[in-house]
């Protein structure tokens, strides 16, 4: 009985994780889907209505209802409340946040801080490239992110469930 | 010969307005945007209260600059006042570069237009003039960059200085037509958003129940809209075209807002003349401001000369500095040019 429960366990365990990494590899799909989304709307504050940023990063973080909202909110969150902080700083903190709950690639990563640098500098022109550069580059980021995703998903759903077969078997 | 002085001392109103709460201390907008050592310079030397202080100047390069009515000081890297400005502390590209990021909020493209301008309104309504370097878009200009220096002109509201004056600019019900003629920096601007205040809110003294005022505010300076917000009271039936050309606004103002009085700071140009015509015709009244010196100044002016030829208005108020800002020299009748208000 005492060798069932722990098979069971061990069952349980391993294919938890795999399906946790399978979710890992979907939700960051979605993260750097909802990310361009959230561009398309920093875009229009900025090209639009020529929203001061720390308003700007509110209002994209109010609209997106997904993950990427804690990067706009956060940096919102800084340049509002804290003082002598540039919106460089504010930016990577919200990445730093954004990390912490959605594992993102150096590559991603990279992406989001070479924009953050620009963010706020310049003329609105340029904060316009700035912004569709980003965008094109998450697009092409996403695009690598879901064929990793259909790639390996599906193989880390079973291959926790495997694992832990496996393991069960040599311990039995 | 004149003796009345306008009351221009702010009012405790306006401080309270402008005002943001920081760790329990109540700060003004203005002093959060500079850097954090110059922040505790001034705090130290001069206090954030700043009675008297008019403008406040950071250039590269040379020393902080605070002016008042009457003096010019400093502050040395000590922190102590001083008149000697060659001691006062000197101010970096950093300390300009950092004050910029503040004031735009870390947005410098949201301030296009006021950098092409030349100023920024801040909350609170007071004005930070900027100079640079042009840069050129087929001849004219697009903005600035390498901004070189800054100009706080700390703004001043005042509660009651028209009440002076405001009983000479009715007949009957009807406002008339006022010009104030002042020097620059002789409060006319602080008089002129007392009268819209006084116009649009009524005065029971006077049994005038009020109107509503359209407000064409060229230069952010009269009504100081923050994010479209006044950030002086400018009344309760007062409508603001902010950042608007004075001849464009007032037009849109008559068609749009059905004003009864139609205000705007600094005529002057051929196009603000025809525009004030226009407005005659529809019936609104008018009350504006010009600089000049005294009467017979503007009158050498060709383009106000004929205003003040057709008799156009109908109340003159003249202010100077000759007992200090906001004197008032004279309020006089637009058509015989005699004085209505005596001052002994």
């Amino acid at each position: 009985m005492l060798k069932l429960i722990g098979a069971a366990i061990i069952l349980s365990s391993c294919g938890a994780g795999g399906l946790k990494i399978a979710h890992v590899y979907q939700e960051r799909t979605r993260v750097l889907r909802f990310l361009q989304n959230g561009l398309n709307l920093l875009e229009t504050e900025i090209n639009y209505i020529s929203t001061p940023l720390p308003l700007a990063l509110r209002r994209v973080s109010e609209k997106l209802t997904q993950t990427p909202r804690i990067l706009f909110g956060k940096a919102a969150d800084i340049l509002q409340k804290e003082e002598g902080v540039t919106t460089k700083e504010a930016w990577e903190r919200g990445i730093a946040e954004l990390n912490h709950r959605v594992p993102l690639t150096r590559e991603e990563i990279g992406i989001l801080s070479v924009f953050g640098c620009g963010l706020g500098i310049s003329s609105k022109e340029d904060q316009l490239k700035n912004i569709s550069l980003a965008r094109e580059q998450l697009r092409m980021a996403e695009k690598a992110a879901d064929e990793a995703r259909e790639k390996n998903q599906r193989i880390w759903q079973y291959m926790g469930f495997g694992l832990g077969a496996a393991v069960v078997l040599i311990l039995l | 010969m004149a003796k009345i002085i306008l009351n221009l001392n702010r009012n405790q109103g306006q401080r309270e307005k402008e005002s943001l709460t920081k760790d329990g201390k109540i700060l003004p907008a203005w002093f959060l945007t500079l850097p954090v050592h110059l922040r505790s310079l001034v705090e130290k030397g001069i206090g954030i209260e700043m009675d008297g202080i008019e403008e406040i100047r950071l250039r590269i390069g040379r020393p902080l600059v605070f002016r008042s009515r009457e003096a010019e000081l400093t502050i040395d890297p000590a922190g102590w006042p001083t008149a000697e400005l060659s001691q006062g502390v000197v101010i970096t590209r950093a300390d300009l570069d950092r004050t910029l990021q503040n004031l735009s909020q870390g947005s410098l493209y949201a301030w296009e237009d006021e950098f092409k301008n030349g100023f920024l309104t801040l909350p609170g309504g007071h004005r930070v003039g900027l100079v640079g370097r042009g840069v050129l878009d087929k001849g004219s200009l697009k903005t600035l960059k390498d901004i070189s220096g800054l100009n706080f002109r700390i703004g001043h509201e005042v509660l009651g200085c028209a009440d002076e004056v405001m009983p000479y600019l009715f007949r009957g019900r009807q406002v008339l037509h006022t010009l104030i003629i002042s020097p620059p920096q002789c409060g006319k601007t602080t008089l002129l958003r007392d009268m819209v205040r006084q116009f649009s809110d009524g005065m029971r003294t006077l049994r005038f129940n009020g109107v509503n005022v359209g407000l064409v505010d060229e230069r952010s300076e009269i009504a100081g809209m923050y994010l479209g917000e006044p950030q002086f009271a400018i009344g309760l039936r007062t409508d603001v075209l902010d950042a608007c050309p004075k001849a464009l606004g007032m037009m849109m103002l008559i068609r749009s807002m059905s004003p009864a009085v139609i205000a705007t700071d600094e005529i002057g140009k051929m196009e603000d003349i025809e525009a004030l015509t226009q407005v005659l015709q529809a019936g609104v009244s008018v009350v504006t401001t010009v600089h000049g010196d005294c009467y017979e100044d503007i009158c050498k002016r060709p383009v106000l000369r004929d205003l003040l030829d057709w008799q156009f208005f109908e109340r003159i108020v003249v202010l100077s500095r000759r007992e200090g800002a906001g004197t008032l020299e004279a309020i006089l009748d637009g058509k015989t040019r005699e004085r209505v208000k005596k001052i002994c």
